[in-house]
């Protein structure tokens, strides 16, 4: 009887192993990336999230758009005063720096600033939303964590990757947001 | 009243700068096409990339490495010698070294086989001359690239795959930009259409003007990569191989334009 149970044990592990190893595509395209070396492989690893938006070329099937917003939704941190609109002049900076936020990239945030991309919405005047607290918030959770919103965005998760603090992206809240930010200047 | 006109005649005259503006934006093969022109006018008729298919040709045929040979017996896939519209067949499986192997590590493999180089040895800025000089004679050829060997077929799902391979603090791929917002620019060029423009693929090995560099398709893989904020994957490695063979299918057809002169 006990024999019998013990080679149900392994039969159930046997399976288990089976079904957890990836499948020979996977691990070829794993031995491929392996073979750029091991900083660019280090580098082509996905969390869970950044495989589905791969696998489904962007457009995740709908049944699982739910669980995904809530997945991305529970990364986003916040500063620790609780404060989501922070400086406008840090804000700009980070705003335009390559190495850090770089949205100019893709928005138009201060229309003065020249080869602003086209990748995203421009973003001129974007304070006529005014600061209500839920604009301040959506705008922080989006510049945080730009999958909480929308699954699989082009728009990089500034925060969730850590290339934006909290309070840097309260600062970049405000840069938006802030009558004073030259996004918002009277023209 | 004066005021007014003063006032239409500014309106009118940044609409049309906003719209010489867009044209030059959205065409940057017309600008290469200007760029070339007036590097031809000042130079007398030489253009950057003809030096380094001189010295890639120089390069190809002068005996060197430990076993003193020339390259000219390397097989690119159409006999040993054969040049011409090579470049339009690659990458491709070889049965010497049981790889799919595009032009810059076909290059590496016979200046190691023929010539006797340590991989160690081999000098990038070489390969890239070397592919200069044969690009060179596979100018305005055709671009047949069909994955027909099981190896070839393999490589080309692998490039797909790592295509739309979405990793890295930017949470980016080379679909991304080069599928999805097609047309968009970030910065000042536009991302080329990888799946629907055939000139994209047609035109490695290139000169930049803009930075005054020779590349290759692979040093175009690499800057992307690195454009993303990621480690740019190795020379003449799979990744860069899988890639180029999916992106040169994507080109099947294009009439090649050898060497690339583009921004």
């Amino acid at each position: 009887m006990k024999k019998r149970y013990t080679l149900g044990l392994l039969a159930v592990l046997l399976a288990g192993l089976t079904l957890s190893q990836p499948s020979p595509f996977q691990q070829r395209v794993q031995q491929a990336i392996q073979n750029g070396g091991s900083r660019f492989a280090e580098s082509m690893k996905q969390d869970p999230d950044q495989a589905l938006c791969s696998q489904y070329r962007d457009k995740l099937p709908p049944e699982l758009v739910g669980a995904f917003l809530e997945r991305q939704r529970a990364l986003i941190k916040y500063p620790a005063d609780g404060k989501l609109m922070g400086d406008w002049k840090k804000g700009e900076e980070l705003f335009t720096n390559p190495r850090k936020g770089n949205c100019y990239a893709c928005h138009t945030g201060d229309p003065r600033e020249p080869g602003a991309g086209r990748m995203g919405p421009g973003l001129v005047n974007y304070g006529q939303r005014g600061t209500s607290e839920a604009v301040v918030k959506y705008t922080y959770d989006k510049i945080y964590n730009a999958w909480a919103t929308m699954p699989c965005s082009l728009m990089y998760r500034a925060g969730y990757h850590g290339i934006l603090t909290p309070e840097e992206t309260a600062h970049v809240t405000a840069f938006l947001l802030d009558p004073a930010s030259p996004v918002n200047a009277k023209r | 009243m004066g005021r007014f006109w003063r006032l239409v005649g500014a309106v009118a005259l940044a609409l049309f700068s906003l719209m010489v503006l867009a044209q030059e934006e959205d065409d940057p093969a017309k600008e290469a096409e200007k760029q070339k022109k007036q590097l031809l006018e000042q130079s007398g008729g030489i253009l950057p990339s003809d030096l380094y298919v001189e010295q890639g040709e120089q390069l190809f045929k002068a005996k060197r490495g430990p076993k003193n040979a020339s390259l000219e017996a390397c097989d690119f896939g159409r006999g040993p010698g054969k040049l011409e519209g090579v470049v339009g067949r690659l990458p491709r499986y070889f049965f010497d070294t049981r790889r799919v192997e595009d032009l810059d590590s076909r290059i590496r493999t016979c200046m190691i086989r023929l010539q006797g180089f340590k991989p160690e040895e081999i000098s990038r800025s070489e390969v890239v001359a070397i592919a200069f000089y044969i690009a060179s004679l596979s100018n305005e050829q055709p671009v047949v690239v069909r994955p027909l060997m099981p190896q070839e077929k393999k490589l080309y799902e692998l490039g797909e795959r790592l295509f739309y391979l979405r990793a890295g603090p930017r949470d980016m791929g080379c679909a991304t930009c080069h599928v999805t917002y097609v047309g968009k620019r970030a910065g000042v060029l536009p991302y080329s259409d990888l799946l629907k423009d055939k000139r994209a693929a047609s035109h490695w090995p290139a000169f930049r003007y803009s930075n005054d560099q020779a590349w290759t398709m692979a040093d175009r893989i690499r800057a992307c990569y690195a454009n993303l904020g990621m480690p740019a994957p190795d020379f003449y490695s799979e990744p860069i191989i899988a890639l180029t063979l999916f992106m040169n299918v994507q080109a099947n057809g294009a009439r090649m334009d050898l060497p690339g002169f583009i921004r």
